[in-house]
């Protein structure tokens, strides 16, 4: 039960907080809610790490959670933990250049409902990045992959302008044979985004937490910081429980999902329900701590906010991962 | 980052098992809810858990960290670990009456004389039983308010005033006893730490019945006390230092032992939905995959916490444990008296599920989230310590 990370690890996270920092601003936030191109300069750096999706969960959600916390745009997520591992598990010949991010793509698999589960339906949901990536996989209800190029997309507009999601509409002629796949090892591959998504939510959740904290610690009211009130002071202590459990939960469902322990579905459903927890408590507690400040479009508390609500409505909200992990517990 | 045990910890818990196999006692295995003040027999500290505990210490078993003289056997932390992980899946304490082991050692071992350093062993193996007196009437959470008066004399103290809810009062040999010794500097400066024999001419022992309507702790009384000056923990005036003492072992791992125990009351309270036809209802079925996802993630903050402790760095995760997994027992319990329904508040055997065991565990459960530093205290806490804010 060994949960400190080796120093290469730690190495990656301060890489990518340093590259982050300079190279996903804000501002760039903000252009890109207009133009999508705005976070193209963004990959040109991130492609470097795409080979992360070939290695353990561990490394590559450490990653995720600082893109998470910087709310990244553009196609890293799609690319890394939907499309690259369900390349790897069809065997397909473009894995190597999807690792070596020479090749960006996307995964179509949820229906009209929006869940994450094999379909049949002529128009799929909840797409990421559809537009703008070279491939999009879409999975079929057998189920079975097709890789398309350019399909018709409709961008469905969210409260999150950080996360551009698409309806695809899946033309039955499409090119090329159908891979099979499993039905397990297309459920892995929902469990692993699963957690990569929770990753990255407990990272918003900390940005949110962090300029809360921040905030605390210098609005006066009343002569004082208003993080000497008790009421501030246990909401943050409780926002911070929240972080730190669900960091802890997205931790340990990478690692029982790169040891293969039984676990690990369990651990899934836990982590996406904590994140949740965790990110939704820090945006509708931080708003509030902010007071009217964080009301206003200038300032960038919202743009997280919209990432945090974006992400607990993707791949299964809190609720639904409870049904889910209900169904593990008690049937 | 790794799951699971390497093969050191592998071999040490094997030994652990296979002595356990041998020696713990049928009564050791009954699965509780918490660490029970009462067992069936009303005692506060059964004779069988007497002698369990000295067995643990004769094995080097009791606190596996210490040297063998002290009821161990220089085990690594995560070691420890293991240990705490074994007993608890089990359900097996190791005492009925912690503050011996668990606060007056540790604290000897780290800030008394080598006189008083030689009460540790007699205090882990549990042959002395200790009692902690810290609270008063006008003293709880704001301890450093205490006002009990210690006179300081060349080669004596003369104590008089009141401790309250001194849990094993009426079967203690010793106390561990804060009181005022210098009312003239701002109260954290005062206080000094004395080990008082409970047997000393001018103690008065009254028991308080608890909500459960057992007897666990009692009022002190003190009445010109006379306390011998070798009897002072630490400097004098220093006692409030020892009260933040380090208790490090035990911190690091009480977790495992509240973790283990709420994952236990899930797993009950999925067996009590099942019995009552409501494993099908969608709102129970949430509500319990919610108490799951909670105590999941405690048990993996726990191990976050404790690899930090494990390198020698502070683990500020172990501030949320202790009001994070008080909170979520009560949720349990709160939620299996619910679902009985007319029948959530009878604790008559033979109407009741579990002879009353829901309603039971839910009054005891009160005390969690007051005792040893309230939630409200724990807020402060990681507030002012873990996040830095300023005091109010
Ligand atoms: C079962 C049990 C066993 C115990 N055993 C022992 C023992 O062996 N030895 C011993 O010395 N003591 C013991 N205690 C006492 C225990 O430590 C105190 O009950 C505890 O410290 C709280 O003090 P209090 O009861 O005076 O409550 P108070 O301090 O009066 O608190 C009442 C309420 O006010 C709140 N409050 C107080 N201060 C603040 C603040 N600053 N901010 C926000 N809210 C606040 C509290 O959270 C609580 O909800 C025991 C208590 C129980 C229930």
């Amino acid at each position: 039960m060994d949960f400190t990370l080796s120093e290469d690890q730690e190495l990656l996270r301060d890489t990518a907080r340093a590259l982050l920092a300079a190279e996903c601003t804000t501002s760039m936030l903000r252009a890109h809610i207009d133009d999508p191109a705005a976070a193209d300069p963004l990959w040109t750096h991130l492609r470097e790490y795409a080979g992360l999706a070939g290695g353990p969960l561990t490394d590559h959600h450490l990653f995720l959670e600082e893109l998470g916390y910087v709310a990244a745009p553009g196609p890293f997520f799609a690319t890394t933990a939907l499309f690259a591992p369900l390349l790897g598990t069809v065997d397909h010949e473009l894995l190597p250049a999807a690792l070596a991010g020479e090749v960006t793509g996307t995964v179509a698999l949820a229906g009209t409902d929006g869940r994450w589960r094999a379909n049949d339906d002529p128009v799929k949901t909840f797409v990421p990045e559809a537009d703008r990536v070279d491939w999009v996989a879409v999975v079929s209800g057998e189920p079975a992959v097709t890789l398309l190029r350019n399909p018709p997309t409709r961008l469905v507009r969210t409260v999150d302008t950080t996360r551009r999601l698409f309806e695809v509409t899946v033309d039955a002629s499409g090119s090329g044979e159908p891979l099979p796949i499993l039905p397990e090892e297309l459920e892995s591959i929902v469990e692993w985004a699963t957690v990569a998504l929770a990753a990255e939510m407990v990272g918003t959740a900390r940005r949110l937490f962090d300029m809360t904290l921040a905030y605390a610690k210098e609005r006066v009211q009343f002569d004082v910081p208003i993080g000497s009130f008790q009421a501030v002071q246990h909401k943050l202590a409780d926002m911070a429980l929240d972080l730190e459990r669900a960091t802890s939960a997205v931790q340990f469902a990478a690692m029982a999902h790169d040891a293969g322990d039984n676990d690990r579905h369990r651990a899934t459903h836990v982590a996406k329900a904590a994140a949740g927890a965790a990110a939704t408590r820090a945006a509708k507690d931080g708003i509030h701590i902010h007071g009217g400040i964080g009301y206003t479009w200038e300032h960038d508390l919202h743009l997280f906010i919209r990432r945090a609500y974006g992400s607990e409505h993707w791949l299964g909200t809190r609720a639904e991962h409870h049904d889910l992990l209900a169904e593990e517990l008690l049937i | 980052m790794k799951l699971g045990w390497g093969p050191k910890e592998e071999a040490f818990r094997a030994e652990l098992v296979a002595f356990l196999d041998e020696q713990a006692p049928p009564e050791a295995l009954v699965q509780r809810d918490f660490d029970s003040i009462e067992d069936d027999s009303g005692d506060i500290i059964p004779a069988w858990s007497r002698k369990w505990q000295s067995t643990l210490f004769d094995h080097g078993w009791m606190i596996p960290a210490y040297p063998a003289e002290l009821g161990g056997r220089n085990c690594t932390p995560i070691q420890t670990l293991a240990y705490l992980e074994e007993m608890a899946r089990r359900s097996i304490p190791r005492s009925f009456h912690f503050p011996g082991y668990a606060i007056v050692a540790p604290s000897l071992l780290e800030f008394g004389t080598s006189e008083q350093q030689t009460l540790a062993p007699a205090a882990i193996r549990g042959d002395t039983v200790w009692c902690i007196g810290m609270s008063e009437p006008n003293a709880g959470s704001d301890l450093a308010g205490i006002q009990t008066r210690a006179a300081v004399h060349d080669d004596h103290f003369v104590v008089n005033g009141q401790k309250v809810w001194t849990s094993y009062a009426m079967v203690a040999q010793k106390c561990f006893c804060y009181v005022r010794t210098n009312p003239d500097v701002p109260k954290h400066k005062g206080i000094s730490l004395l080990i008082v024999d409970m047997d000393t001419p001018g103690i008065e022992i009254r028991p308080l019945r608890h909500i459960t309507g057992a007897a666990s702790f009692a009022e002190v009384f003190f009445t010109d006390v006379v306390v011998a000056r070798e009897n002072l923990v630490g400097g004098l005036d220093d006692g409030w230092r020892i009260t933040q003492g380090s208790l490090a072992h035990e911190r690091a791992g009480l977790w495992v032992e509240s973790v283990s125990r709420l994952e236990y009351t899930v797993g009950s309270l999925i067996a009590l939905a099942r019995r009552r036809g409501l494993d099908r209802d969608p709102v129970v079925r949430r509500r319990l995959a919610e108490m799951y996802e909670r105590a999941a993630s405690l048990r993996a903050l726990g191990y976050k916490g404790f690899a930090s402790f494990a390198q020698g760095s502070s683990a500020p995760e172990h501030s949320f444990m202790k009001m994070a997994t008080s909170e979520l027992g009560q949720e349990c319990f709160e939620l299996g008296v619910e679902m009985q329904g007319a029948y959530g508040t009878v604790v008559d055997g033979e109407r009741s599920e579990e002879s009353g065991r829901w309603a039971h565990s839910f009054f005891v459960s009160f005390a969690s989230t007051i005792a040893g530093g309230s939630s409200e205290i724990q807020r402060n806490i990681i507030a002012q310590r873990v996040l830095g804010l300023p005091r109010g």
